[in-house]
């Protein structure tokens, strides 16, 4: 579903990649809180920590939006959630496994 | 699959269905309300079922029904779009499955799209609707207080989710100035049908999927924990500015040697996005921390359904070790430390009155 020419999409080399998935959650996160300086939080940001404050809703539209534009399935794939930890570390799972299969 | 009380919502066409007429060809005599399925409304919403309305005429048409019929609609999808994009959208607006929806129309054609774009919807003609209220899917095996108010909070709900839409500001701010109370209390026996409903009816958040220590959570089982020593059933009641929820959630403590451990938490999705779960969570962990616990222990199998629960587990320091991929777990956490604040707007037992933190 990740449309070409998007931030994020198959084939770009992994550390691009990586940049690009990390801010990418910044903006939705920024967007479905209305906070707009979650824009600019640094990599190692705690997600459940009081700067993002992530909650079941939140993160319920977050996991969403990961699998609507990057195709992982965070929540089956990470039963424990550990890759929520920090905004880096999620981006590293999101950005390890959206990489190709490419397009169909 | 006919489980009792499957359907949560039934979706209603307007032409030559709910009225007795088409409302655009009527000219400024718009049709009456058919009288036997007026009659139907009333005696499913009696029983906690919400009724909306998807209909291809304009908005006003809506209106009109709902004077016509004396219901106030839960959710009303008017427009020329299909029908089963209609369904789809008032589950998700509901925040209910698409499975627990049942759809009423006149016209074959529109309950062939339906039938056949959602298999899961429960399809019907209006004959066959004006019997249905004698089917075990629309026979809930319980109904409250809370049930029976059902329809009316969701109209408060669309009032409140319009109100938060236009409040500059963030959510938590929204729910402070919507004046939200979350009231945390022992359970007594008159909860115990609303505990009862909950643990049948809560899917994306309840920790033991209905099955809480191996059984089923019966009211005989709420009943007998209600006087055992080593257990609490706690109730937790939801309110703000725009209305009353009533009892939204509860939990079962088990209160062991050293360590508390939760074989039931749940909630009515209805009260997600509002603070409920992290207030439940954070009060558990205070509670459990001062009576000189070291753990906190809550049974909970992972499953696609329950994703909402784990974030909120997750996001209250409580982890598990699922080595063996799915499957039952136990998230705990661990009392040593810096205890959570307990969020404004709280009042739970073992904590001061007043703003909280």
């Amino acid at each position: 579903m990740t449309a070409a020419g998007r931030p994020g999409c198959p084939g770009m080399p992994g550390s691009l990649q990586l940049a690009a998935v990390t801010d990418d959650l910044r903006a939705f996160l920024a967007s479905a809180t209305g906070r707009d300086e979650l824009r600019h939080i640094p990599a190692g940001t705690e997600l459940f920590g009081p700067a993002v404050g992530l909650d079941s809703l939140t993160g319920t539209l977050l996991l969403r939006e990961i699998q609507r534009r990057y195709g992982v399935d965070v929540a089956a794939e990470d039963l424990n959630l550990d890759s929520l930890a920090t905004l880096g570390t999620l981006a590293a799972f999101v950005a390890s496994r959206s990489d190709p299969p490419g397009p169909p | 699959m006919t489980r009792a009380g499957t359907v949560k919502c039934v979706v209603w066409d307007i032409d030559n269905t709910l009225l007795d007429g088409v409302y655009l060809e009527s000219g400024d005599q718009p049709p009456a309300a058919d009288p036997v399925l007026a009659g139907v409304l009333a005696q499913l919403g009696g029983r906690g079922i919400l009724h909306a309305l998807a209909s291809k005429n304009p908005p006003e048409a809506a209106a009109h029904t709902a004077r016509v019929t004396g219901w106030q609609f839960a959710a009303a999808e008017c427009g020329w779009d299909s029908k089963s994009a209609a369904l789809a959208r008032i589950a998700a607006g509901l925040g209910i499955g698409i499975d627990t929806l049942a759809f009423v129309d006149d016209d074959p054609y529109e309950r062939a799209e339906v039938g056949s774009a959602l298999p899961q919807v429960l399809v019907l003609s209006p004959e066959e609707a004006a019997e249905a209220a004698g089917w075990p899917e629309f026979s809930p095996p319980v109904v409250t207080a809370e049930a029976r108010g059902r329809g009316q909070m969701y109209a408060q709900r669309q009032r409140r989710q319009a109100a938060g839409r236009a409040f500059a500001g963030t959510r938590e701010a929204f729910l402070r100035a919507a004046g939200t109370e979350v009231t945390i209390a022992a359970a007594t026996s008159a909860d115990v049908p609303r505990l009862h409903e909950l643990a049948l009816r809560t899917r994306q958040f309840n920790s033991a999927a209905g099955q809480p220590a191996g059984g089923e959570a019966t009211q005989e089982w709420f009943t007998q924990l209600l006087s055992a020593r080593d257990h609490d059933v706690v109730t937790v009641r939801l309110r703000d500015t725009f209305g009353d929820d009533g009892v939204v959630g509860g939990c079962v403590i088990a209160h062991e040697p050293g360590t508390w451990t939760v074989p039931l938490l749940m909630m009515s999705c209805r009260a997600m996005g509002r603070g409920v779960i992290d207030a439940v969570l954070a009060w558990l962990i205070r509670q459990a921390a001062r009576a000189g616990a070291g753990q906190l222990r809550i049974p909970c199998t992972a499953n696609t359904r329950n994703v909402p629960l784990r974030l909120a587990l997750a996001a209250a320091g409580l982890r598990a070790p699922h080595a063996g991929g799915p499957g039952p777990a136990v998230y705990q956490r661990d009392l040593s430390g810096t205890l959570p604040a307990l969020p404004a707007g709280v009042r739970a037992p073992g904590e001061p009155p007043g703003e909280g933190q």
